[in-house]
């Protein structure tokens, strides 16, 4: 039993994570109906920024965080703005688009920071809390409170200002919110740097966890990518659910069968994808037929 | 038709000259290009044919790599009989990797399939019986009498043969039935399966191919480099595999080859400089679907149409010209049985919280044009769909010909003689104008294509007529003109008539048309009303949902009215027209004005 709790408790930090990164591939799709490849990999530059900041220039963790949001906000942008010409044209060719962003995004880390990554100390002393028999880590709780406030503030942008509301109707009938005075090209580059501002977020949190290296998208972000689609693509709550699914199904897969954790995790949610594609809360789609 | 023309031989003969000429790293070099062709041949057929979003493909040249290399060094297995069982083992894992793509497209897919991709990485660096990180060695060779196998010169040419056949049935297919089902899927998969396309089939089959020649691809590699690793099946060789169709042309299989040829000699160049290699195949891509996105191919088929280049030509199949008029085809279609056409008996659809249809009833006789209107949102559109099999009704019947079809698919009802048109347009839009309606005349179930297999002839023999037979029909819709033109590029007005030749190429005995008169100007609206008396006459039973009353009244024997999902008024155009119902229901209040509408 104890075991049992433990593991849970320990998956719930990447879990968290996970639903992070779940929401920023949330963000764009719900507004644009795009799903973007190239997000795992702004993961993982973002978590490359924050260390660089972090660890090498010695700012503060919160100095670091900002700064490393604001840059991969203005990659988001870029990103956005060289694939706006295919936007009201081709989603499947748009979404080809963002795996070359992402192959590039990988290349330009190598390039800068080399193939062997940075190990990143915690911000915070990460000093293990026993609760009943179970170890928390102080580090533990700071992400998930972190996660916990970044999300609370998307809900709140999404559904209670007029902007967040404006960028939906923009997703559902982008002719008719364009009528409205919605200007669809800026609401969707606006969804492209948010989800990117939260991937950075991620990556940053995500950093004391892992050892920060190029290849951390692939694995971080396919992680998120399929929890937002396991919660139900586009919902928030969705995402939430499906990073903690995520993050203990590779906490407990990771024990005995540890060779085995990424093909039983993909197993599991491609039977999943099949018995109800729409995900557990239903799919926010963007219907464009 | 194929035609063979000087290119092909040409090309086929320089291939094989190659290893005269060229030093044995070159050969070596060719022999990785050649093998990477074969791969993107197969996600080309997949991606660029199927539309199916595979980002697994470089796990299906992994898989018959790993599988031969096990078989041949830890069990020692002849490399001969080691190489097909690991051709049908990645036909298998491509078949597993199929089934989600059943169930989820697009972006699920993608993501689907590159977890599938990653887990098997993860699964050959970690599992024990796969050497872990450093992979299997001491692969033996291939060994055939009379040739040197281990090395290069003799395996390039067992490798330029396998190429040779890849290619050239990849093409066969390409231009031929088989391909252009997997065109119009992609293109629009609910009017390919109205037109009597198996859906499921096609997408186990685009995958069972792309397996299929990346496990021959696979085998090929493990037994000339005779070492392998997780290296070279991983995610960078998956985006490399994806950059080469992207930049050749997506649906080109000889897009798929010069993008093959193009990067692995990039990859070569850019040795020195790797951590550059990955940033400009992702640039590249990029580029293209901006700037190109049909690709190298697209350009060169561009280039072609605006200076009339023929050298430059990437075929376009089933060419129009040449053919001589024959007699038109619309008297010849099937004789209808008489009686009652179409029987649908209290049929309900419910969407979440909202009944679309309620207990609705409607009967057509054979030879009738039978009018369905109503106002927006009162459920003609979700009936016509019940009975070309997209949506399954919660509650009622639906009769054919007196055979009962509730429930039955939209291919299924395709095959039973009940064809559609789409209100806002459903064409195959990046096929021609002859291949949307071959499509449809394209009456072949899916196990027909095993004539590619063993009787190729007939697959040509097949084409030429019913390419002929297409050429006939679009006389009649005075679309012949046209013939080559991709769909995408019509008028809107022929666009409107090609959906209809389409729904008609497919010999039904019942048609059901969407607002077939939306958009068209006055003198085509006369044109519409001539030919859905010509088609009625042919002995077609036709069903049409229109607003527009001049039409309606003029044309269709009876009418049925719909009113918030219920049949509101049914009988003759004049009986309709002076209920009191309808009018204060469909018409408004004020009958005055409505009688001077009708």
């Amino acid at each position: 039993m104890t075991y049992v709790l433990q593991t849970l408790v320990g998956g719930l930090g990447m879990g968290a994570v996970y639903a992070l990164v779940a929401m920023g591939f949330s963000i764009v799709y719900r507004t644009m109906g795009l799903v973007n490849f190239a997000h795992a990999d702004v993961v993982m530059i973002g978590a490359f920024l924050a260390a660089t900041l972090f660890v090498t220039m010695h700012l503060p963790f919160a100095v670091a965080i900002t700064l490393a949001v604001l840059l991969t906000a203005v990659i988001g942008l870029g990103m956005e703005r060289i694939l706006r010409p295919l936007e009201s044209k081709d989603l499947n060719l748009m979404l080809i688009g963002t795996i070359g962003f992402g192959i590039m995004l990988q290349s330009v880390a190598i390039v800068v920071w080399g193939s062997f990554g940075i190990a990143v100390p915690t911000p915070i002393p990460n000093v293990p809390i026993d609760v009943g028999g179970i170890i928390v880590t102080t580090y533990q709780l700071f992400v998930l409170a972190v996660s916990g406030i970044v999300m609370l503030l998307l809900y709140l942008f999404l559904d209670r200002t007029k902007l967040g509301t404006a960028m939906q109707s923009a997703a559902m009938d982008r002719s008719a919110a364009t009528a409205m005075g919605v200007n669809v090209a800026t609401s969707n580059a606006i969804a492209f740097a948010i989800g990117s501002a939260i991937a950075a977020v991620a990556g940053a949190l995500v950093g004391p966890l892992l050892y920060v290296n190029p290849t951390l998208g692939v694995y971080v972000g396919i992680k998120g990518f399929a929890a937002a689609i396991l919660g139900g693509f586009g919902s928030i709550p969705g995402a939430i659910v499906g990073g903690l699914i995520f993050g203990l199904i590779e906490a407990f897969a990771s024990g005995p069968l540890s060779a085995y954790s990424e093909l039983l995790t993909f197993v599991v949610f491609a039977l999943a994808m099949m018995v109800r594609q729409t995900g557990i809360f239903g799919e926010r789609t963007v219907d464009r037929a | 038709m194929i035609r063979i023309g000087f290119g092909k031989p040409l090309l086929v003969a320089l291939l094989l000259l190659l290893p005269v000429v060229l030093d044995s790293y070159t050969v070596h070099v060719a022999i990785l290009i050649m093998l990477f062709a074969i791969v993107a041949v197969g996600l080309s057929l997949v991606m660029g044919f199927g539309g199916q979003v595979n980002l697994a493909q470089a796990a299906f040249f992994g898989t018959g790599a790993y599988v031969s290399a096990l078989l041949s060094t830890t069990y020692g297995w002849n490399p001969w009989f080691s190489a097909p069982v690991a051709v049908l083992a990645t036909c298998g894992v491509a078949l597993a990797v199929a089934v989600p793509a059943l169930r989820v497209q697009s972006h699920y897919l993608g993501i689907v399939s590159l977890g599938l991709a990653v887990a098997f990485s993860s699964l050959l660096s970690n599992s024990d019986l796969t050497g872990g990180a450093s992979g299997i060695s001491k692969i033996p060779p291939l060994v055939f009498p009379g040739l040197d196998l281990s090395g290069p010169r003799d395996y390039y040419y067992l490798v330029a043969i396998a190429l040779i056949l890849v290619v050239g049935f990849a093409l066969f297919i390409a231009n031929t039935t088989l391909g252009r089902r997997f065109k119009a899927m992609r293109d629009d998969v609910l009017a390919a399966a109205a037109s009597g396309i198996e859906i499921r089939y096609y997408r186990l089959m685009a995958f069972l191919l792309a397996g299929l020649v990346g496990g021959v691809a696979g085998v090929l590699y493990a037994h000339n480099a005779r070492y392998v690793s997780p290296d070279t099946f991983g995610l960078g060789v998956m985006f490399l595999l994806l950059a080469m169709v992207i930049i050749g042309g997506q649906d080109s299989i000889w897009g798929a080859v010069v993008g093959a040829v193009l990067l692995i000699m990039a990859r070569n160049l850019l040795t020195g400089v790797q951590t550059y290699q990955q940033l400009v195949y992702g640039g590249l891509i990029v580029a293209t679907v901006v700037f190109a996105p049909r690709g190298l191919a697209g350009a060169a088929a561009d280039l072609r149409r605006r200076f009339d280049l023929p050298w430059l030509s990437i075929p376009i199949p089933w060419k129009a010209r040449a053919l001589s008029p024959g007699p038109t085809r619309l008297k010849v279609m099937r004789p209808s049985p008489a009686g009652v056409a179409l029987r649908v008996d209290s049929v309900s659809k419910r969407f979440k919280g909202l009944q679309a249809l309620d207990g609705v009833s409607l009967e057509a006789s054979a030879g009738e044009i039978h009018g369905v209107i109503g106002p927006n949102g009162s459920g003609k559109t979700t009936l016509f769909n019940v009975i070309s099999g997209i949506y399954r009704p919660n509650g009622g019947r639906v009769f054919v010909w007196g055979r009962d079809v509730s429930g039955e698919r939209s291919f299924r009802m395709s095959r039973l003689g009940v064809a559609r048109t789409f209100q806002n347009l459903r064409l195959f839009r990046q096929l021609t104008v002859l291949e949307n309606v071959m499509v449809a005349l394209d009456r072949d179930p899916a196990y027909a294509h095993i004539h590619y297999l063993i009787a190729p002839w007939i697959v040509v023999r097949n084409e030429r007529e019913r390419r002929a037979r297409a050429l006939r029909l679009l006389q009649d819709f005075d679309l012949h003109e046209v013939a080559d033109e991709l769909a995408v590029n019509l008028s809107y007005g022929r666009q409107r008539r090609l959906e209809i030749a389409r729904a008609l190429a497919a010999e039904p005995t019942i048609l059901l048309l969407d607002e077939p008169a939306a958009g068209l100007n006055a003198a085509e609206q006369e044109g519409l009303k001539a030919m859905i008396r010509k088609i009625r006459d042919a002995g077609v039973t036709v069903i049409v949902i229109e607003h527009n009353m001049n039409l309606v009244m003029n044309v269709c024997e009876r009418l049925t009215v719909f009113g918030h999902g219920k049949v509101i008024a049914a009988g003759t155009p004049r009986e309709v027209a002076a209920d009191p119902i309808v009018i204060e229901a469909y018409l408004g209040q004020d009958a005055s004005e409505s009688e001077a509408a009708l």
